[in-house]
């Protein structure tokens, strides 16, 4: 007779083995650490947000250090045939000092949120929604319709969504992620294409180029990129501008993963060309290099160093920020995250030697 | 594996040099800019606007709040704060003002900026650090004291002749529906006893270039009760898709005129399109 948990095994692999075709993405890391493209653990195929049936049976099977046993009742999101839900939550206990300042220390309800996507033509066409729902009052994320072509080959996605540049990071503040402007917290209206063929991954979005505010002018924004994905490595380029009356802003970037052993890093270099300041513009660079260190099963070790030149036309003015993060999934869906943020930039500046600490809790399904 | 030390030994020399060394800050003031290049005082914060832009707004909230991917539009850069914060209503909490002039307690910037419950989205500037208490007691103290524009702005603006300087929309812009306000600013103070359905029009264009009657919409014209610069049309009911045009009449008897009585001295129009909602 097969166990519960024998049985649980195989709907992975069977749910592995079905769904290897399909696209949907993982947080950066673990997609390197896995070799998937980014799409194979999300809804939306440039990753961010709900789960698929896959990432959700990945997360019960393979990303907990000790899996739960619940018999063979398997969180797979599905509700039915046609809709599917998910969630997020993360709330934390966080520290806070900054110099010339009084510290903070506060519990931080930081996100819940939840996730629909109804499959109303089996395999071809879908509608999802991203909405948060604290702290706060709700806060439309993504809201689209995906069309995929038959072969699972292309597809093309309206509404509200993330824009296509680089790393979808967790970590919003992240310099390569606030330096574009381009990052979970600006999603945009427009419409995007996606293509798909075997190790080659490109998207093209054409969006207002307003972060998610009404249109002002004729402008639109453009944002894609290319990646191709290897089993051991990965190589992106990216490219954005945004046509704008306030503006324009242009940005270039190169990213990459790489797994050695236990061992999953994570690269991206971008420069950005962004001609809304007042003196006539700026160009800016912003790098992150990532070490993700799986040392034991559902314990990750997360080392960080970024930088950021804000111009690159004036000298001294660089800032730099490291981050040591340790990340325990204990059991399925539930993960504790534990870390410091160390900032440094020009001893003027008090706001940029801010040094964070935090204890999180992250659960998900 | 050999390759794999190697490799991982790399990656790490990478990951070091990544991060790199701040600046030391060298010739540069409180702002990271070039020393006297961009008005960064360095001078100590105080309840009025050219020092919160200059030691708050400038530094901080413009790394996102820029151009045109300003998050809910607010442009923070000394330019565009005080027309986009004073009176203005909140993109994510519409019935409140992001600056109530004499009112902290019921302006959204505050709300954002303390936390408070019932902000949507998070407290501000994003992912910290937050700023001190007494910091945005600062900014409370400007709203406090009637949010003025900045002197040195005001007296720029004012040494110019009476012009329209900006109105949303933007002339020539497409809008999703819903639409029901429409803001024109101007540089100087505007006579609100000129403010009336004949000197500010509102009219919705004929769908065919080949001709067709331009139907006039109401939409009455008043001042910003915070900020005398600037004229709102609002309408009952939001706008019917189509293309409509605002009217500002400068020249002829009872003209629009600053407090001055110095008229604007040409017709000024802007024309916009609204697009149905999918």
């Amino acid at each position: 007779m097969i166990s519960a948990r024998s049985r649980l095994r195989w709907v992975a692999v069977g749910l592995i083995l079905s769904l290897a075709h399909q696209q949907a993405s993982a947080e950066p890391y673990l997609a390197v650490q896995t070799g998937f493209k980014c799409g194979q653990c999300h809804v939306n195929p440039t990753g961010g947000g709900m789960r698929t049936a896959f990432g959700d049976v990945f997360a019960q099977t393979m990303l907990p250090a000790k899996h739960l046993d619940t018999g063979a009742d398997t969180w797979a999101g599905e509700i039915n045939r046609f809709l599917a839900v998910g969630g997020d939550l993360r709330a934390a206990a966080q520290f806070e000092k900054t110099p010339g300042t009084a510290s903070v220390d506060e519990f931080s309800l930081e996100q819940a949120r939840v996730y629909a996507n109804a499959t109303v033509i089996p395999n071809r066409l879908s509608v999802y929604v991203d909405e948060q729902v604290a702290p706060g009052g709700a806060l439309n994320r993504e809201a689209y319709g995906t069309y995929w072509s038959a072969g699972h080959d292309w597809y093309v996605k309206g509404g509200q969504m993330y824009l296509p540049f680089g790393l979808r990071l967790q970590d919003q503040s992240a310099f390569i992620q606030t330096a574009s402007g381009i990052n979970m917290t600006t999603p945009d209206q427009g419409v995007e294409f996606g293509w798909e063929h075997r190790s080659w991954d490109a998207q093209l979005t054409v969006s207002n180029g307003t972060a998610g505010g009404p249109e002002t002018d004729h402008g639109k924004q453009y944002s894609g990129q290319l990646i191709y994905v290897e089993p051991l490595w990965r190589l992106g380029i990216g490219a954005n501008f945004n046509d704008a009356a306030a503006d324009n802003k242009s940005a270039v970037a190169l990213f990459g993963g790489l797994k050695t052993g236990p061992v999953a890093w994570l690269a991206q270099g971008e420069l950005i060309d962004d001609k809304s300041f007042p003196d006539g513009g700026r160009r800016m660079l912003a790098t992150l290099v990532e070490g993700n260190w799986l040392f034991a099963r559902g314990n990750n070790l997360k080392v960080t160093g970024e930088f950021f030149d804000p111009d690159r036309k004036v000298a001294n003015d660089a800032q730099t920020r490291w981050s040591v993060v340790y990340e325990l999934t204990p059991i399925q869906f539930v993960q504790l995250r534990a870390g410091a943020r160390f900032s440094d930039g020009i001893p003027q500046d008090d706001a940029e030697h801010e040094k964070f600490y935090f204890v999180e809790l992250h659960g998900f399904f | 594996m050999a390759w794999i030390r190697q490799t991982r030994r790399l990656a790490l020399l990478g990951l070091l040099a990544s991060a790199g060394c701040a600046g030391n800050g060298q010739g540069l003031d409180q702002n990271g800019r070039p020393v006297g290049s961009d008005g960064g005082s360095g001078a100590a914060l105080t309840a009025d606007l050219q020092s919160i832009q200059d030691n708050i707004f400038t530094p901080i909230c413009t790394r996102c709040h820029i151009g045109a991917s300003a998050p809910e539009g607010l442009r923070l850069d000394a330019a565009d704060s005080f027309d986009l914060l004073v009176g203005i209503s909140s993109a994510e909490e519409p019935n409140v003002l992001r600056v109530a002039p004499g009112d902290p307690d019921n302006s959204y910037l505050i709300r954002k900026l303390e936390g408070s419950s019932g902000i949507v989205g998070v407290q501000m500037p994003f992912g910290g650090p937050y700023l001190p208490q007494a910091t945005i007691d600062v900014i409370r103290q400007w709203i406090t004291n009637g949010a003025q524009k900045p002197q040195s702005l005001a007296a720029t603006l004012q040494s110019r002749a009476f012009a329209v300087t900006g109105t949303s929309p933007m002339d020539g812009a497409t809008l999703m529906q819903p639409v029901t306000q429409m803001l024109v600013g101007f540089n100087h103070d505007v006579d609100a006893t000129l403010v009336n359905e004949t000197t500010v029009k509102l009219e919705r264009l004929p769908e065919s270039t080949a001709g067709g009657e331009v139907i006039t919409v109401t939409a009455p014209a008043r001042l910003v009760a915070s900020n005398a610069a600037v004229i709102v049309l609002a309408t009952r009911t939001p706008l019917a898709a189509g293309t409509y045009r605002v009217s500002l009449r400068g020249t002829g008897a009872a003209a629009l005129a600053d407090t001055n009585a110095a008229s604007l001295g040409l017709d000024y129009s802007f024309a916009f399109t609204v697009t149905a909602a999918p």
